[in-house]
């Protein structure tokens, strides 16, 4: 069996090309003036950071944190009892409605979001066919509900998964100590649930604070949040060298990098079996 | 009884969350539905019942070559991102448990980080290598953020393989090559099925990895999308009917599963019974 | 330890005043001059059925308070079900059940005074050992100094002290056991039910426990329900057994009781090893069985009627051939420490004889056996 153990290594150094070296080009970047395109000067210095000054930049990380923390609470309210609804029912029954729960998913990201952003809009095809005239589009609080649509699964299938493992045993002990329903759910079941909790946050709060095409057709282009930045750093501004657009967008990329790998420790703390990530 | 009573309000809020939490996932599909059938180029109103952007689909327009990228992709980084995801898979799950720990948070980092990070450390090996931006690179990146869903989707089901199976192999006369072909292989079948699935799955919809390695030239469905979207012109409503024709695929495959799965828990039961 | 030895232990150990209950009967019967116990839990004509499985079917059963009972039988017996009923878990088909008195057909089981052990203990894994012993208490909000103060009685009496604040995950399964226990009485329930709790342990460990558990049942006062597989473990600890097959009731007495007289072949072979004969019963005292007639000491048969003989393999006793009444020739020979497993062929019949004595293989041998020993049983069917 030890014989096997070569295998790993390819993939041990195809993750190191691909994950380490743009981390460190990314820190290169992010601390220098360093050009992508055309390696010219190479000045060490944070001047980089001087985006952080700027309104619109702060405007943007405020509102992501701000669209994407309370789309995350949302998904939790909702999702819970989802998951725990489903966690009680027959086998059949529960594996049908988890892959009615995953079927959406593969429908393409950008037409879902198209489509409610007619949902969204006032006197469109939606009115005609459904007669539903709602007028939210370019409103915070059509991002938000659309980053709910999209990310709601991704906070019930962690949590159900977790509360589905769990020993029934624990509940009838609970009972026999005592126990009514909602003591018995506040005191073993609920914090039996933390892990997949957590990952369930994880999983929904970091796509929705990385979007930009939800912000881009959902808030008509008038938000811009993290994702929107980025994305222009590295596409739209990256065409005029003088601006350092690239080395801004790579400090923001880091940020973000370590935010998520941090998120990501969190949820190796408290799921040591590494089940809920998928 | 008043238990009952309770039992019936929970059932009943469980219910109803299900049910939002389904409207939900689904109004958008029927919207794409709706405009699918939609004779109208721009989608901004119902202009009655037509079926030829399915048509469309099939004869020539301008979604097929991206559709035929997509495809391509998802098909190629799949195989490959199986394949030797399987045989990094067996590596790993071979090491001792603390360099296997190691490799594991190093397989998960791609899962956990935002895509848009993952697309721009891609881009920025790219641009490094001084790689052309188009099909190479863009099966390249599928195949790097496939491949850590595929494992892990395999290690489970090698975790539970007794340990000893390979040795057994070996005891009862195959060479190394066979035991694990023999042996390990068909054991872990269905964690390699459903590794591919997730790969397959990750890739035939991804957009902003895509976006971000494809380069000006090179476009699958999501890219195409993103640029045509807004510009009623060069879009086609094609693409709404493609959706639609996955997502019918999508749930025929589904039911039909679940439906052997039932075929064969009722012949096992007959026989027992 | 052998099993007479250890047999002959619990004869001495137990005190013999249990209420002898037939199926669908009420009889009182005390003996060994001690008093009336009033019933604890009764439970009357329960039927209880999963889809067509019938698991209790006219079950009737009185329990005393203070009395170590234990349910024995094999998988799928329904004793296990019967637990679940008293503790609430499962509701009977029909039937009632009484706790002190009282019909408690509706209560759930946190209404109820009664804890349960569970079989693979059910402890909290997000508590500490502190935590899910006083899981109960704190429900009831008991003040703290009161529950410390009773947690830590507690984890003395299972011999748990100090470690209070250890983690479920960090324990061995002979410590989660006692923690299990001490979960359950330290709310000092009138009644504990107790699900097979040792069998996840090891032999010396279970048998280590099993007397820990019988002590302190007699120290608290608590009604224990006892649920087991295990006739090893049922003839140690109980004051009265009840067997039970296929949801009924086949005999309940004092282990001494069921062991030297067993009512028919399933408690005979269930209990303990025994030789099982097809005999007749000629008259009273008089049995033929292979052959031969053999004085004994039961009666009350009607004349020749077929019946069931057992003879426990620890009764025969080798003669000299020319002065037995049953001869035959030694097929096998095992030493199992403390005596001899030696198989005797007689007359094409095999006979399982437990002997200190030695005799080799293809020895001829003469078998006695003193009439006390020969248990006569009604037939049972085919």
């Amino acid at each position: 069996m030890n014989r096997l153990r070569r295998y790993s290594l390819p993939y041990l150094v195809w993750m190191g090309i691909f994950i380490l070296i743009p981390t460190v080009v990314l820190l290169i970047l992010a601390f220098s003036d360093l050009s992508l395109y055309r390696p010219g000067t190479f000045r060490l210095s944070l001047a980089n950071f001087a985006i952080f000054s700027l309104p619109t930049t702060q405007r943007a990380i405020w509102n992501s944190f701000r669209f994407a923390g309370i789309a995350a609470a949302i998904c939790f309210i909702i999702g819970y009892p989802v998951a725990f609804y489903l966690s009680k029912l027959g086998i059949r029954v529960r594996k049908i409605l988890i892959s009615l729960l995953i079927v959406p998913l593969w429908s393409n990201m950008l037409l879902r979001i198209n489509a409610w952003e007619k949902i969204f809009t006032a006197n469109s095809i939606v009115t005609d066919v459904f007669g539903l005239s709602i007028s939210l589009v370019g409103t915070d609080a059509a991002i938000v509900l659309g980053m709910v649509a999209m990310y709601l699964p991704f906070m019930v299938f962690p949590i159900f998964s977790v509360l589905e493992k769990m020993d029934p045993k624990l509940v009838e002990a609970a009972r026999d100590l005592g126990a009514n329903d909602v003591q018995t759910f506040f005191r073993v079941v609920f914090p039996l649930s933390g892990g997949g909790v957590i990952s369930g946050f994880v999983m929904t709060f970091l796509p929705a604070l990385t979007t930009f095409v939800l912000p881009a057709y959902l808030g008509l282009g008038k938000y811009t949040l993290i994702g929107t930045l980025i994305e222009s750093k590295f596409i739209k501004e990256a065409a005029d060298s003088r601006a350092l657009s690239i080395n801004q967008g790579s400090l923001i990329s880091l940020f973000l990098m370590i935010l998520s790998i941090t998120a990501f420790l969190l949820v190796i703390r408290v799921d040591k079996e590494g089940e809920t990530l998928i | 009884m008043r238990k009952v009573l309770r039992d019936r309000l929970y059932k009943g809020i469980g219910l109803t969350f299900l049910a939002a939490t389904l409207l939900i996932l689904y109004a958008p599909i029927l919207v794409i539905l709706v405009l699918s059938v939609n004779d109208s180029r721009r989608g901004y109103a119902w202009e009655g019942f037509t079926l030829k952007w399915y048509s469309a689909l099939f004869t020539g327009s301008a979604l097929t070559e991206p559709i035929l990228n997509t495809l391509a992709v998802a098909f190629t980084a799949t195989a490959v991102a199986t394949v030797l995801g399987t045989i990094f898979a067996i590596g790993i799950n071979a090491l001792e448990k603390k360099r296997r720990v190691k490799m594991v948070l190093l397989n998960n980092i791609p899962v956990v980080n935002p895509d848009i990070v993952t697309a721009i450390s891609l881009m920025i090996v790219f641009s490094l290598l001084s790689l052309t931006f188009g099909f190479g690179t863009v099966l390249l990146a599928h195949i790097f953020f496939s491949m850590p869903y595929v494992i892990l989707s395999i290690l489970p089901a090698l975790r539970k393989l007794d340990a000893n199976l390979y040795e057994a192999g070996l005891d009862l006369g195959c060479s190394r090559g066979q035991a694990v072909t023999k042996v390990i292989l068909p054991n872990i079948a269905t964690g390699i099925f459903s590794g591919a699935m997730m790969a397959f799955t990750m890739s035939i919809d991804d957009f902003v990895i895509t976006y971000f390695t494809s380069g000006a030239n090179y476009m699958n469905v999501s890219t195409w999308l993103y640029s045509k979207l807004r510009l009623p012109q060069a879009f086609t409503p094609a693409a709404y009917a493609y959706n639609i024709i996955i997502f019918a695929v999508t749930i025929a495959v589904i039911v039909s599963s679940n439906l052997v799965n039932v075929r064969k828990e009722r012949l096992k039961n007959e026989k027992i019974g | 330890m052998g099993k007479r030895t250890k047999q002959a232990l619990s004869v001495g150990f137990f005190r013999a005043s249990a209420f002898v209950l037939h199926a669908g009967t009420v009889m009182f019967v005390p003996f060994g001059g001690a008093a009336m116990s009033k019933k604890m839990i009764v439970l009357n004509h329960i039927y209880k059925s999963y889809g067509d499985l019938k698991v209790l079917d006219d079950f009737n059963l009185y329990i005393n308070e203070n009395e170590f009972i234990t349910l024995l039988g094999p998988s799928g017996c329904g004793k296990t079900t019967c637990l679940r009923l008293i503790g609430g878990f499962e509701a009977p088909d029909s039937g009632t059940i009484e706790f002190d008195g009282k019909i408690i057909n509706g209560l759930e089981p946190n209404q109820r005074e009664i804890n349960t052990c569970f079989q693979k203990y059910a402890l909290f894994p997000h508590l500490d050992v502190f935590g899910n012993i006083a899981f109960g208490l704190r429900l009831k909000k008991i003040p703290k100094e009161e529950i410390t103060q009773r947690v830590e009685e507690v984890l003395r009496l299972v011999k748990m002290e100090g470690l209070g604040s250890r983690t479920v995950s960090t324990l061995s399964g002979g410590q989660q056991q006692r923690v299990a226990i001490a979960r359950a009485i330290v709310n000092r329930p009138k009644v504990l039910l107790l699900d097979e709790p040792l069998g996840a342990l090891d032999l010396k460990l279970r048998q280590e426990m099993q007397y820990e558990l019988k002590e302190m049942q007699k120290e608290l006062g608590i009604t224990f329900v006892y649920v087991t597989h295990d006739q090893e473990e049922a003839l140690t600890m109980s004051d009265t057994i009840v067997i039970m097959n296929e949801g009924k009731i086949l005999q309940i007495g004092t282990p001494e009781d069921i062991y030297n007289e067993p009512k028919n072949r399933f408690v005979a072979n269930f209990i303990g090893e025994s030789n099982l004969f097809e005999g007749i019963m000629h008259e009273d005292y008089l049995v033929e069985f292979c052959g031969r007639s053999f004085e004994c000491v039961d009666k009350g048969f009607r004349k020749d009627e077929p019946v069931d003989v057992v003879i426990r393999p620890e009764d025969f006793d080798f003669v000299p051939p020319s002065k037995g009444k049953i001869v035959g020739i030694v097929d096998s020979l095992l030493f199992k420490g403390v005596h001899y497993e030696i198989n005797v062929i007689v007359d094409g019949r095999e006979y399982t004889i437990h002997t200190t004595k030695f005799r080799d293989i293809g020895v001829k041998v003469g078998l006695s056996v003193d009439p006390d020993n020969i248990h006569v049983m009604k037939r049972s069917g085919a």
